[in-house]
């Protein structure tokens, strides 16, 4: 489903990628373990097409989204990924069932239902009208996690989604993102740096200095 | 870390990084302050001129002895006078205009050899005072006149004096800051003789105590008084005062919105580095701390906008020199200012007004600021739902301040307490204070009502953007107040443009029916003080197409203790040329009051002494106090200081004066008024020189007169506009700081720039809707405080309301395109961030 080929990308003169080659299958949940500033990130965001890499190739569903320009990666973007950061990146000035609509709203779709279906899937039935600010931190990357799914993206790229959470509440984050995987049979690409979240995933690979080694 | 460093830190380093955000809040506190700074200086200037014309040549004398009605006496009382008071010095005066230069001047005969020793006129220069005496016309001039005029030792001018034309000759340039610029002076015995006024002096300067005073008054003739010079000076003050402080307080508006502007900016400073503040307090920074922190930037941007103020205001103060000089000139009497510096003491004023503004707009902020926690540093949504708890809580205070607003104007309206309209002044600015704390609720309750067809419009944008706005609606209110206050500006300073312009019309249509109207081409005021030649007017009385003269007489009297114009015209003439309209309201009310003794008084002086029709009223004249009743009490335009009018019997009966300083010509019934006009010219050209205008043409002047008094009222609505759109500018921008993380996040969950840039400029177009919305329900309230309050309080115009809706769409329509496009700029703000140092920065 996802194919890089030799990907590199450069920083200034920091080489942060150094030629990855990479292949996820549909379905598949593959977790990217790696130091700070081993280029974990860098890689989500060249899959996730907020990024260009500046040699190699990029293919989803066959189609080689490297060459596509601003538009199309938005369009790609809006479509096919959901993204889960660490820091929940929710928007703070509206309620939760809002945060959730919006990538339905960004698709043009005004189906409130199906946000608050996967409202209540994530737990957060009744907490609708809630602001993010009255909101745990593993409440808040429910709602994060319910964002990412609301629009029937084909992958999920999460960035450390456990990083701000203590562990009990990782954990719990972690078992609700596998189980929708096994509901939805989404693609997910997580990227952490902690052994035990590694676990839950079907393949890990750990990224060195820019390169992924298997 | 020393406070210094920290400053240095999250301050200066911060300024930087938001560079456009700091220039346009500098730029908006310049403006106000700018503005106002420049109106303060010029409008001083004209008082100072005022106050040096009364000093004048004698400026250690304490008394001045005047002809009750402003008319030039008989030199003789001078004699007995100075046996009074030794230190008692002679003066004639006559207002005269320099064509060429067109420039009016003010040409004093005084006793120069007396004056020298006052004066510092340098009598070392031997020769060039041989020279004033010699020449019959020889006048010295001041270096700031001859140098803004280009004028040099032996040069002759041109001018009209009286109702002649004659030349000067400049004899010697003195250096002497306490005299009028525009001032002539001559030898007394030249004047006399070069202008035909032999035996006739305008005023007595004299130094006295109350003894010698009571002495004076023992042998003046009735016709004449002694008056302290300060009461004179204080009297002239009070004439520009309502002036002065009109123009003043809309610019102080201009300042308001410059507050919210520096606010705004501060404001954002919090808000965005939440987190920063929350690591300083977990590092031990203290409230105290905090809040001088952001005091600071305030006080930086605040000095900074004062600095480019006093520049903007030096600018500002040369452009409002002339217009305040016409509007002065028109409505009180010709003044020349040829200084237009902004003094010391105004460029402490503008530093002192920016201090003011900054702690005004930084305080909110930096004490919200210090209200941050150190564990609150991730919670952004905190300050808006802080806010929004407050919402019922300001939207009932504001209510309560509109409400108080309402009621002091009104007290205004029905007592007027004071001389000058202060409560509807602290009234309006209630108004917008109240509007300001109402605008939450009131957006909220647009968004609830509108936010659905909005949605449907707009569709998914529409839904992000109103959801945006809902979330954010104490931070948009901002915005919304910065367009409402400038609508509100907008539409009230229009509707009071139109509405007395419209009244004026109607004024116009009533009161000027002659054909021809004659007035000396030295007098460049609406009221002539200087009577014309018996001649010229018996020569326009013979001409075969004339079918009356309405002789026209201007004094300045005293009425009920108050020096007023009074004007005398002759009833019989303008009733037998046809214009029966007054006439016949005359003879009505001579029925209906079964006396001839009516007055006419205008509604400024009806207003400050209470009167109605049928009061009587007491006029102080040479013959003693003679009663009137008040048969009309009539709108004035033509000055601010109260005007009466009598018939011209009255005159001759306790003035005993028979002459006109202007008049107005009927013809008879089918005359040619150009080809008339053409021969008079022909004829009195030679001798006098004359201002002589047609029907249309005095009309046209009497608004172009208008047109230049609201100059500077059109120019400080044009910077108040721009301050309040670099305010909308500034807030938009302002948001989308705060809100970069916002817009990375949607660009991350497929946002395109295309769907931020229509989220943007929804957001815009919202608050340009509210706004303008907001503002024509504020505006309208304002312009009747402005009309039905400040105007007759300050000036006791009549005024009838009018609202210019035509000009006003258009108005709106581009107030409405600006803000629009005002939201296109933050999208270039938005587009220069990097999204992963965003995201990535937690």
């Amino acid at each position: 489903m996802v194919t890089l080929e030799g990907v590199q990308k450069y920083y200034g003169t920091a080489h942060v990628l150094k030629g990855v080659d990479l292949k996820l299958g549909k379905g598949e949940f593959v977790a990217v373990t790696g130091s700070s500033g081993s280029g974990k990130s860098t890689l989500l965001n060249i899959i996730g097409g907020m990024d260009r890499p500046d040699a190699g190739k990029i293919f989803v569903d066959r189609n080689e989204i490297s060459s596509y320009d601003d538009e199309k990666l938005t369009l790609y973007r809006r479509k096919k990924i959901g993204f889960v950061f660490q820091f929940f990146n929710l928007l703070p000035n509206i309620t939760v069932i809002e945060n959730v609509r919006i990538p339905l709203l960004l698709n043009g779709s005004r189906d409130e239902e199906m946000a608050h279906a996967f409202v209540s899937r994530v737990g957060l039935e009744g907490r609708e009208d809630s602001y993010p600010h009255e909101l745990s931190g593993g409440e808040q990357q429910r709602v994060a996690i319910a964002r990412a799914l609301v629009h029937d993206p084909d992958i999920i790229l999460a960035d450390e989604p456990t990083g701000s959470l203590d562990s009990s509440t990782g954990r719990a984050i972690m078992g609700l993102l596998t189980r929708l995987r096994e509901e939805t049979g989404k693609t997910i690409l997580l990227v952490t740096h902690e052994e035990y979240i590694s676990r839950y995933a079907s393949r890990v690979l750990k990224i060195r200095d820019g390169i992924i080694r298997q | 870390m020393t406070l210094t460093e920290l400053i240095k830190v999250m301050v200066l380093k911060n300024m930087k990084r938001e560079k456009f955000l700091t220039v346009l809040s500098v730029i908006g506190v310049a403006l106000g302050i700018g503005l106002f700074t420049g109106v303060k200086a010029a409008s001083d200037k004209a008082i100072s001129s005022f106050e040096a014309d009364i000093r004048g040549t004698n400026p250690y004398t304490n008394f001045e002895i005047l002809d009750t009605a402003g008319t030039d006496f008989q030199e003789e009382i001078y004699r007995t006078v100075r046996k009074i008071a030794q230190n008692s010095f002679p003066v004639l005066k006559v207002e005269g205009y320099l064509p060429e230069i067109k420039s009016a001047i003010d040409i004093q005969g005084i006793d120069l050899i007396r004056t020298a020793g006052f004066l510092k006129l340098s009598p070392g220069r031997g020769s060039s005072f041989e020279n004033y005496f010699r020449g019959l016309n020889s006048a010295i001039i001041t270096r700031a006149f001859a140098s803004s005029h280009s004028l040099k030792r032996g040069d002759i001018a041109r001018a009209f004096v009286y109702d002649k034309e004659f030349s000067l000759r400049v004899s010697d340039i003195v250096d002497d800051a306490s005299l009028p610029s525009n001032i002539f002076l001559m030898d007394l015995g030249n004047f006399q003789e070069y202008f035909g006024k032999t035996g006739y002096l305008t005023r007595i300067d004299a130094e006295a105590d109350e003894t010698t005073v009571s002495e004076i008054k023992k042998i003046l003739p009735p016709s004449l008084s002694i008056g302290k010079k300060e009461a004179a000076i204080r009297n002239q003050k009070s004439l520009i005062k309502s002036f002065r402080y009109n123009l003043q307080f809309v610019s102080l508006i201009a300042i308001l919105v410059g507050i919210f502007l520096l606010y705004n900016t501060i404001f954002i400073s919090v808000v965005k580095r939440r987190t920063e503040i929350g690591i300083l307090r977990g590092l031990g920074a203290s409230k105290k701390t905090v809040v001088l922190i952001f005091m600071i930037q305030g006080l930086i941007l605040g000095i900074a906008g004062s600095m480019l103020g006093i520049l903007i205001g030096q600018v500002t103060a040369y452009f409002s020199v002339t217009a305040v000089e016409k509007t002065i000139t028109s409505m009180y009497r010709a003044v020349s200012i040829t200084d237009y510096f902004i003094p010391k003491t105004d460029i402490a004023l503008a530093l002192a007004l920016g201090v003011l503004v900054s702690l005004i707009a930084s305080a909110a902020p930096s004490f919200e600021a210090a209200r941050i926690r150190p564990n609150e540093s991730t919670r952004e949504g905190t300050f808006e739902g802080g806010h929004r708890r407050m919402r019922r809580a300001y939207a009932l205070a504001g209510l309560v301040l509109i409400a108080l607003g309402c009621a002091v104007s009104y007290i205004d309206y029905h007592s007027m307490p004071y001389d000058f309209p202060f409560l509807a002044y602290a009234g309006i600015l209630f108004i917008i204070f109240g509007f300001t704390l109402l605008s939450p609720s009131y957006l909220s309750l647009v968004l609830s009502g509108l936010g659905r067809p909005v949605e449907k419009l707009f569709t998914s944008v529409g839904v992000i953007t109103v959801g945006d706005i809902k979330g954010s609606v104490y931070r948009f209110s901002v915005a919304l107040m910065s367009v409402a206050i400038s609508s509100a500006l907008i539409f009230a300073l229009l509707t009071l443009i139109f509405s007395f312009r419209n009244s004026l019309k109607a004024w116009i249509n009533k009161n000027i029916a002659a054909d021809v109207y004659v007035k000396p081409a030295s007098c460049r005021s609406n009221f002539c003080f200087f009577p014309l030649s018996d001649e010229l007017i018996k020569t326009v009385e013979g001409m075969p197409e004339v079918a009356g003269v309405d002789r026209f007489r201007t004094l300045q009297i005293d009425f009920q203790g108050r020096k007023v114009v009074a004007g005398f015209g002759d009833r019989e003439i303008r009733r037998r040329s046809g214009d029966v309209g007054l006439a016949e309201e005359e003879r009505r009310a001579e029925r209906d009051f079964g006396t001839d003794r009516i007055i006419g008084v205008s509604k400024f002086l009806g207003i400050k002494f209470d009167l109605k029709v049928g009061d009587t009223v007491e006029l102080r004249t040479p013959r003693g106090v003679q009663k009137f009743v008040v048969y009309d009490i009539f709108s004035s335009y033509s000055t601010t200081s109260g005007f009466v009018y009598l018939d011209r019997k009255w005159l001759m009966k306790y003035w005993g004066l028979d002459d006109a300083t202007q008049f107005a010509v009927y013809l008879r019934k089918g005359a040619d008024v150009p080809a008339f006009i053409s021969r008079i010219n022909e004829i009195l050209r030679p001798r006098f020189s004359l201002s002589i205008t047609n029907n249309a043409q005095l009309r046209e002047h009497v608004l172009s007169i208008f047109d230049r008094t609201f100059a500077i009222t059109y120019a400080i609505e044009l910077i108040s506009i721009i301050v309040s759109l670099i305010g909308v500018i500034n807030t938009l921008l302002a948001l989308v700081i705060e809100k970069k993380r916002e817009i990375t996040i949607l660009r991350y969950l497929g946002g395109s720039w295309g769907q931020i840039r229509a989220k943007l400029v929804l957001s815009a177009g919202i608050v340009g809707v509210t706004g303008i919305f907001l503002g024509g329900i504020m505006g309208p309230l304002m312009s009747v405080i402005f009309i039905e309050v400040i105007n007759k309080v300050s000036f006791g115009w009549e005024i009838h309301f009018h609202i210019p809706f035509y000009y006003l769409s258009i108005v709106t329509a581009v107030l409405f395109l600006i803000t629009l496009s005002a939201g296109l700029i933050p999208l270039n703000v938005a587009k220069g961030v990097d999204p992963k140092r965003l995201i990535s920065f937690e």
